[in-house]
């Protein structure tokens, strides 16, 4: 049986069962949008806050709330409410079954929308500026936290779901293998229930606690090495779904097929397993952990790199199909007939481009020696805007774009602006952060609101100047296509209704679709075992060292 | 855009995708170009910490 065959055999989802799932992604989607609404223009603020350019708003408590602010829901709200909402509509829709369980598939919506609110409020208020990476000891107040875990929790009732419907999907069809996209997602979620581990143990044994006055003290190096467990995973868990829609819906978007499904599988199971032990290299500059475990994660930093590179010579091969298909010859033919008015091809495009030097950026990060030029400096928040912000986001776009007539009934509004939107978006990212990766290589540091503090060094300063003040185009750039979007998604909702068949939902076919595929590429509990096996191998003694030790706790200080 | 006889389609959907591997290719080597660059302008060339 093929995946082909399964897509088009005659399954009819019930109506109910098709109207819950669009309900559950509707309303993950409306969270994560109505977020990132919010964050957006604090981030052009903390542009022109920073550039010293308006001095009328410069307030160092506003800019470090506001930052705190922007970071936990562009980082943590935004994308786990859509990557929630996108794997409701691809279980059903791929499975071609009903939900395991919308009740427990709303109680985790509720649990971690309650959490959004409870984090926002001392967000807000300038009670929790320790910015969305928490940096211990520094403490907020209690409800940001609990808030906190409120989210991860919730989040992990979505992890059992697409684990549970994708168990008795296979169950029910042995020896088949599980629909690509379903397969992307359901180690999208068991990779986040793994990796939330680290974040969730130090909020709950040791931010909480000391929040709330239970305890005096904490173990900042404990803090950084448990978060560090989460921290770069966490990126792979954001753009999991964007390889998802790039292998799943893209091609069929283009007008041609995926030129494999297998290589897919491969790259699918490499993110998964080599996501998570890579996480010292945000930690090269401490001294809590020994260099040769920082070496080690360097290594598996490198590794991380190959699904990625794997994935852009599938989509790019993907695409070359369809341009030839439509008419495109030559070397690089192709690259003229592509759709580029479809807004899933565009992003993808786009997403690709801004990927190259993300990825690149990333590999100098990970590199041991290299990244002691960059750490600290402006060049970091510049490789993770692009790879986030950019090659992430722009995904987020298309997928909304594609799904909203799907899950709302009506037709997506003006074409036009969509393109346009996504064109200001792709260039503001690049206006943005390339000054900032310049500006890191110079010297520039980040997490500061102001750079009055370097004023003795004059000539550095001046250095700044000009990349100061092509970021704030950037910034406004990025500000005005974000509301574009925020506005294109409004007015669809008072457009006529699409018909029917505009509203089935159907993913791509590979040009060879498996009949079989090995049993590893579809396997769920190979791949478990194996990443708790990593896991302790990575992990074990870099955490269990702080007890053997007795590293010297800090006692907290902020809220 | 019109439709490719099918004995065309066939033939691209079978064939080596040559752009993406000469695209891999020149993205290769810009990559390492702007490794070593970054090794030995910025790293090296900068000398030990003063």
């Amino acid at each position: 049986m093929t995946e082909s065959t399964l897509s088009s055999r005659d399954i009819a989802l019930s109506e109910e069962s098709t109207n819950t799932t669009n309900k559950l992604a509707f309303w993950n989607f409306f969270i994560a949008f109505a977020a990132f609404a919010l964050a957006l223009p604090m981030g052009a603020y903390q542009v022109l806050e920073r550039s010293g350019m308006v001095p009328a708003i410069e307030n160092a408590a506003v800019y470090y709330a506001s930052t705190s602010t922007h970071g936990v829901l562009m980082a943590y709200v935004l994308s786990t409410f859509f990557i929630m909402g996108f794997g409701y509509h691809t279980a059903v829709h791929s499975l071609k079954q009903k939900l395991w369980s919308p009740t427990f598939a709303w109680a985790g919506f509720w649990i971690a929308a309650i959490g959004v609110v409870l984090a926002a409020i001392p967000l807000l208020t300038g009670h929790a500026s320790v910015l969305y990476t928490f940096y211990p000891p520094e403490i907020a107040h209690p409800s940001f936290y609990i808030g906190a875990a409120l989210l991860v929790v919730g989040s992990w009732f979505w992890c059992i779901d697409m684990v549970v419907s994708t168990v008795t999907w296979k169950r029910a069809n042995p020896g088949k293998p599980v629909p690509l996209v379903m397969y992307g997602t359901v180690l999208n979620a068991m990779l986040w229930l793994w990796t939330s581990i680290g974040v969730a143990s130090e909020v709950l044994f040791q931010l909480i606690p000391v929040s709330m006055g239970w305890a005096d003290s904490l173990d900042p190096g404990l803090s950084r090495v448990l978060f560090s467990e989460t921290l770069h995973a966490i990126v792979y868990f954001w753009l999991f779904p964007c390889y998802l829609v790039m292998y799943a819906i893209l091609p069929k978007e283009a007008g041609g097929k995926l030129f494999s499904d297998e290589i897919a599988r491969v790259a699918f199971v490499m993110l998964f397993i080599f996501s998570v032990p890579i996480g010292m290299h945000h930690l090269y500059m401490d001294p809590i952990v020994a260099a040769g475990w920082k070496l080690l994660h360097m290594f598996g930093t490198f590794m991380v790199a190959v699904p990625t590179l794997i994935t852009g010579f599938t989509i790019i091969a993907t695409l070359e199909i369809a341009g030839r298909l439509r008419g495109g010859k030559g070397l690089f033919g192709w690259l003229k007939t592509l759709d580029y008015q479809n807004p899933v091809v565009l992003a993808s495009v786009f997403s690709l481009l801004m990927l190259t030097v993300g990825g690149w950026g990333g590999v100098i990060n990970a590199s041991y020696s290299l990244n002691a030029l960059v750490h600290n400096t402006q060049w970091v928040p510049g490789h993770f805007h692009l790879i986030y912000g950019g090659t992430t986001i722009i995904m987020y776009f298309a997928a909304a774009y594609w799904l909203w007539p799907k899950i709302t009934g009506h037709q997506l509004f003006s074409n036009k602006l969509v393109i346009t939107q996504l064109w200001l978006w792709f260039v503001g990212m690049w206006i943005t952060t390339i000054p900032w990766h310049y500006l890191g290589i110079i010297g520039q540091p980040r997490r500061v609101d102001t750079l009055q503090a370097y004023q003795q060094s004059e000539e550095l300063v001046r250095s700044w100047d000009f990349s100061m003040l092509i970021m704030n185009f950037g910034a406004l750039t990025l500000l005005v296509s974000g509301l574009l979007f925020v506005y294109i998604l409004f007015m669809t909702s008072r457009q006529p209704m699409v018909s029917d068949s505009e509203r089935v939902v159907s993913y791509s076919e590979a040009i060879h679709p498996p009949l079989q595929v090995p049993h590893l590429l579809n396997s769920l509990s190979f791949w478990n075992w194996a990443m708790l096996i990593y896991l302790v191998a990575s992990y074990g003694y870099p955490v269990l060292q702080f007890w053997f030790i007795g590293t010297p706790e800090s006692p907290a200080w902020g809220y | 855009m019109k439709e490719l006889p099918e004995e065309e389609q066939k033939k691209i959907l079978e064939s080596s995708p040559k752009g993406t591997w000469v695209i891999m290719f020149i993205y290769g080597v810009l990559f390492t170009l702007g490794f070593l660059y970054f090794w030995f302008e910025l790293f090296v060339a900068r000398g030990p910490v003063k």
